[in-house]
């Protein structure tokens, strides 16, 4: 499903209203975090650029609005999607629920061979969970995804669930040409940028 | 995130935000004052700066914009002493006068009075350069049809309302008090204990009048722009009322968005017939231009647009209907009909209109795009072919709903 000449992958984030989509996305793209992240209408686009060993992946990332009733307009953006991030908010069941609706409809209608994750998000308010990491788990293996749980707000498992992402994108391609690697020094900087943020 | 912004000159703080409209336009001249991101000199063009606009939103950008912004509150000051010359000679309120309507069913020309029709042409006229904000609120009611909305229903309807649901709790209002501080955040009007119960109220009493659209997200932006250009929780409430059940396509935001939908093929068909080179390159591309112009229709452009051009446009959907939507949209595309020819990546693409739409702090470049670089577009061709559009959404929403019906949670 990569892109050949460009590298890019289509990815796609959706999950119920509330669970931080569009603050992992924030926290991925720009390393930054806002309390109150404005709510998303339709979906929102981003990009990043992931360097692996010798190839790079560079992202395009639709994050979707989560109000159920938007959920009609999600074909637009899953339609050609490598990749999918379903996030559920680990305090909260119902978000688990729909999260799984999600898998299904992907595995029904999205693209063959689509790399999923299962992100349990708001993995800071371990005091407030209501899903536990063995549930989300067990599901995620059932259904031939990768699970992790995250917290936009601490930086916690965001970068992973991406490069876990284009790890799996890579392998499930034949090695290719880097074609991509001006965009190398980006990254570099990214990663600088991050690494001070983490010492703090 | 946000450096502390300096006060402006004149004072345009909540709620008393232009409402001494003849006052300032013969005091000094405003200057926005902007604050240098990273202490730059401010002379360098590129430089980023922070500023106030007219709506005491936040925005980024550089001393071009700055001055385009300047520029445009004279402009806005030049036009509010049009009005008032024109109150002078056709007498005070003569804009509330009836009108033709010209968003309604069409000109009945028998009970034409020549003084009305001359009113209504004016009006459109002047609608279309711009209503002063000061007198937005009372033009906004008038010619969208809200007054006559609430005229229909007794004095107390708002404040009923608004009783009556006090404490109540359903889906909607969850959703609602979820959006409510994350509804243009760095607003320092919205980020207030008040700014937010009034946006609130607003929303839950408008999702008990209307159960069956109850709370979209997309319409607290909505809303929230409208408390600020109407200054009262009722007049804000009742546009929002004549916004969704008269101004709007049907169903727009109710259940599924099929309006919504509807509104997108509508667009894409227009845009394939007024702007073909586009079309066709971004169809090429495998660029889905609803990808982008959905939130422009739900939003009504208010998170795309700086606010006064937001608002402009506003002014002319109000006066003319849905279809300044289309036009709008239609000219974002058409301004930038060059650069897009020139990319071939979706993220250019996107890139490129969303940085068109957030440095659009001219309105009148946009709206010349809209009115006359676009061609006619009139209500009835727009009528026309949602009526041909509405039976395949229905169709495709039908069947994506027996699809994932089929999928039973294990």
């Amino acid at each position: 499903m990569l892109n050949h000449k460009f590298d890019s992958v289509k990815q796609v984030l959706l999950g119920d209203v509330g669970t931080g989509k569009s603050s992992i996305v924030l926290r991925f793209v720009k390393g930054q975090f806002v309390e109150f992240q404005e709510s998303t209408i339709g979906a929102a686009f981003f990009t990043r650029t992931l360097s692996m060993n010798d190839q790079t992946v560079k992202f395009e990332i639709w994050d979707t609005a989560g109000q159920e009733r938007y959920h009609s307009l999600a074909p637009m953006y899953y339609r050609g999607a490598a990749a999918a991030i379903i996030a559920y908010d680990i305090t909260n069941p119902a978000t688990f629920t729909r999260a799984k609706k999600w898998v299904q409809e992907l595995q029904a209608q999205g693209t063959a061979g689509i790399v999923m994750a299962l992100a349990g998000n708001k993995a800071d308010l371990l005091e407030a969970r209501k899903v536990t990491a063995e549930e989300a788990l067990a599901y995620a293996q059932e259904n031939n995804l990768f699970f992790m749980e995250t917290s936009a707000k601490a930086a916690i498992n965001v970068n992973e669930i991406f490069h876990e992402i284009a790890k799996r994108l890579l392998q499930s391609q034949a090695p290719q040409q880097n074609t991509g690697g001006m965009i190398l020094v980006e990254k570099a900087e990214n990663q600088s940028k991050k690494a001070s943020s983490c010492c703090s | 995130m946000f450096r502390p912004q300096p006060q402006r000159e004149i004072s345009h703080v909540f709620p008393s935000l232009m409402a001494q409209w003849r006052n300032t336009i013969t005091t000094t001249k405003s200057t926005t004052k902007i604050s240098p991101q990273n202490g730059n000199s401010l002379r360098t063009p590129s430089c980023s700066v922070k500023f106030q606009d007219l709506y005491d939103f936040t925005v980024e950008g550089n001393i071009d914009d700055v001055n385009v912004l300047n520029e445009v509150e004279e402009r806005v000051r030049r036009q509010g002493k049009v009005w008032w010359a024109l109150e002078a000679s056709k007498g005070a309120n003569w804009y509330l006068q009836p009108q033709i309507s010209s968003n309604g069913e069409g000109i009945s020309v028998a009970s034409l009075k020549l003084s009305v029709l001359a009113n209504t042409i004016a009006l459109k006229k002047l609608i279309r350069k711009g209503i002063p904000p000061a007198l937005r609120p009372k033009v906004w009611l008038s010619v969208s049809g809200a007054t006559k909305k609430r005229s229909t229903v007794p004095e107390s309807y708002y404040n009923d309302l608004i009783m009556a649901t006090k404490g109540k709790v359903t889906p909607s209002t969850k959703q609602i008090d979820h959006d409510i501080p994350r509804t243009f955040p760095t607003h320092p009007w919205l980020d207030t204990p008040e700014g937010q119960a009034s946006l609130r109220r607003v929303l839950v009493g408008y999702s008990f009048r209307d159960s069956e659209v109850g709370y979209c997200q997309g319409l607290n932006y909505v809303a929230a722009l409208l408390l600020l250009v109407m200054r009262t929780e009722e007049d804000a409430f009742w546009m929002l009322a004549v916004l969704l059940e008269n101004v709007l396509v049907n169903d727009c935001y109710t259940d599924n968005l099929s309006g919504c939908h509807v509104e997108q093929r509508v667009f894409k068909d227009l845009l394939s017939k007024k702007c073909p080179r586009i079309a066709a390159h971004l169809e090429a591309l495998g660029f889905d231009v609803s990808l982008v112009a959905t939130e422009w229709f739900l939003c009504l452009f208010s998170k795309c647009l700086p606010s006064e051009t937001t608002l402009r446009v506003w002014d002319v959907l109000f006066n003319e209907g849905a279809k300044v939507l289309f036009q709008v949209a239609l000219a974002i595309f058409k301004m930038k009909e060059e650069d897009l020819l020139k990319v071939h990546q979706i993220g250019d693409v996107i890139n490129i209109l969303h940085t068109t739409g957030h440095n659009l702090y001219d309105p009148d470049e946009l709206l010349t795009v809209a009115f006359e670089k676009i061609g006619s577009l009139t209500t009835n061709t727009i009528t026309k072919q949602r009526k041909k559009q509405e039976p395949t959404v229905m169709a495709e929403l039908d069947q994506r709903l027996r699809r994932l019906g089929s999928l039973n949670l294990k």
